[in-house]
């Protein structure tokens, strides 16, 4: 029997409206198709209208996950037109709120992971674990989201000295419950058999669909830009590249179990070396020069694209923003074929979505 | 570091670069399009290059060949998105359906809180009001 299966846009198990329609036989999920734009807020063509400091309050709002990663690439794509040089230590806080926001962000998704599979224990367990490093973006910035830490030419907070030491020693307490997760979450039976397999996507599909982030990386692809195309002070630091070839749920679960640690790797070196110095430019209001540009930042889900374009004014002609969901849920399809209703939810769910980024 | 590269090129170049870039290996970073200041529009491809991004860009143009036979889904989700919002045409592109907001949703508006209006049907709508004024 051939049914249509409607799933949203307001359904209770989406945190955010997306409206998608699965073609089943039977229970076997045959085609899928996504439909976006609910969450569109006019981001860009309000960036227009707005000064390069206005203009980072906004990208801000784009999303509550990644907030930082937005105000990160748009300070960038400004500095490179305007040839601006960031302190060291503005842009190794910048590098710390960054990586303090993947970990939360991995650990989000880890522990939704969990929820959708049936694992709720460990759900829980891994939320208890993000706590801390939520305490740490909060006791850094003011906030839990929307931690407004970037100003065009640097950072807007400083990292007092006993705040690095609170945040280090913080970072080596989490390091041990971390590793008895990862463990449970690699060798558990019930992750396993609703992970092991399912939402296949391989590595010719994530490379010609053009998968980023975590999720091409879980399908064997070795993309970073923190490696690929170095930014800030990304290339001062010693860390890996999580990859994993097995292409299933399974895997992207395992990336971004590694992730976590890579991301713990980098705050210890950060919050070692933090340079003295200066941590901005001042809090001038900058002319955008004339020119275009596009900036890249690794987020949690992926690369950020921000293209820029200035007209030498405090304004901006144009700024367009592109986020790995808009390159990864075209993949989402392919995902689902073949593969059951039950285990939909979980299959979207494993390119940690963000709706309203995708929409802005 | 990060370096940006804009390169002129025509409209009946954009298939034989993206067949070059994709036999590189390349990645498509992003298809573009604005308005510039002087009215002229601008699309671009922007592709990866090592740590560099060359930006591909036409000037004036509005129709192109597409590219999803090439780049698939990473193509086609960014010619949709410039199709529905711009006026790009893309020949080849399949627009039989919506990319933003299904047609369907159309029947429940201004029912209850349902308000779903195309941008296509917005831009209609302020023309109207402004050719009555």
């Amino acid at each position: 029997m051939s049914y249509v299966v409607p799933i949203g846009p307001y359904h209770p198990a989406l945190e955010e409206p997306v409206h998608a329609k699965l073609y089943t036989e039977g229970e076997v999920i045959k085609d899928a198709e996504v439909f976006v734009g609910y969450n569109h807020r006019g981001i860009e063509k309000l960036a227009t209208e707005r000064n390069a400091i206005q203009t980072i309050v906004l990208v801000e709002r784009v999303c509550g996950i990644c907030s930082h990663s937005h105000a990160f690439t748009y300070a960038m794509a400004v500095e490179a037109l305007n040839g601006t040089e960031v302190p060291k230590r503005g842009q190794y806080i910048r590098v710390i709120t960054a990586e303090l926001e993947r970990l939360h962000s991995h650990l989000l998704w880890l522990g939704i992971a969990c929820h959708l599979i049936g694992h709720d224990s460990l759900f829980m367990r891994i939320w208890d674990v993000r706590e801390p490093i939520m305490d740490m973006l909060e006791k850094l910035s003011g906030n839990r989201v929307n931690y407004a830490m970037v100003i065009p030419g640097g950072a807007r907070k400083d990292i007092p000295d006993d705040m690095r030491r609170e945040f280090l020693a913080g970072l080596k307490g989490i390091l041990p419950i971390l590793d008895r997760i990862v463990e449970i979450a690699t060798t558990d039976k019930t992750i396993a058999l609703r992970t092991k397999g399912v939402g296949i996507l391989t590595t010719e599909d994530a490379i010609r669909q053009g998968a980023v982030g975590p999720h091409a990386r879980a399908s064997g692809v070795p993309i970073d830009v923190r490696k690929d195309a170095p930014y800030s002070c990304y290339d001062e630091f010693d860390f890996d590249i999580a990859v994993c070839d097995s292409c299933d749920v399974y895997a992207r679960v395992v990336v971004r179990a590694l992730e976590c640690y890579e991301s713990a790797k980098i705050l210890v070196q950060a919050l070692e070396n933090l340079p003295e110095g200066p941590i901005n430019l001042g809090n001038k209001i900058p002319k955008i020069a004339e020119g275009e540009v596009v900036a890249r930042h690794e987020a949690p889900r992926g690369q950020v694209v921000y293209k820029v374009v200035g007209n030498g004014t405090q304004y901006n002609q144009r700024v367009s923003i592109h986020v790995p969901t808009f390159k990864n849920a075209p993949t989402v399809p392919t995902m689902l074929r073949g593969n059951t209703v039950a285990d939909g939810g979980l299959i979207v769910a494993s390119i940690d979505p963000c709706f309203s980024c995708l929409d802005d | 570091m990060q370096v940006f590269k804009a390169i002129e090129i025509t409209g009946d170049q954009v298939v034989p670069l993206a067949e070059r870039m994709r036999k590189e290996g390349r990645m498509l970073v992003m298809i573009h399009g604005y308005i510039q200041p002087d009215g002229r529009s601008h699309i671009s491809w922007d592709y990866e290059v090592g740590d560099t991004v060359e930006s591909y860009y036409v000037l004036d143009e509005k129709k192109f060949q597409t590219i999803t036979d090439i780049y698939s889904t990473a193509a086609e989700w960014p010619e949709r998105e410039l199709n529905e919002l711009m006026g790009y045409e893309f020949e080849g592109l399949d627009t039989s359906r919506r990319l933003f907001l299904p047609e369907d949703m159309l029947e429940t508006q201004g029912k209850g809180q349902i308000l779903v209006t195309p941008l296509s049907e917005l831009v209609e709508q302020r023309k109207e009001l402004e050719e009555k004024k």
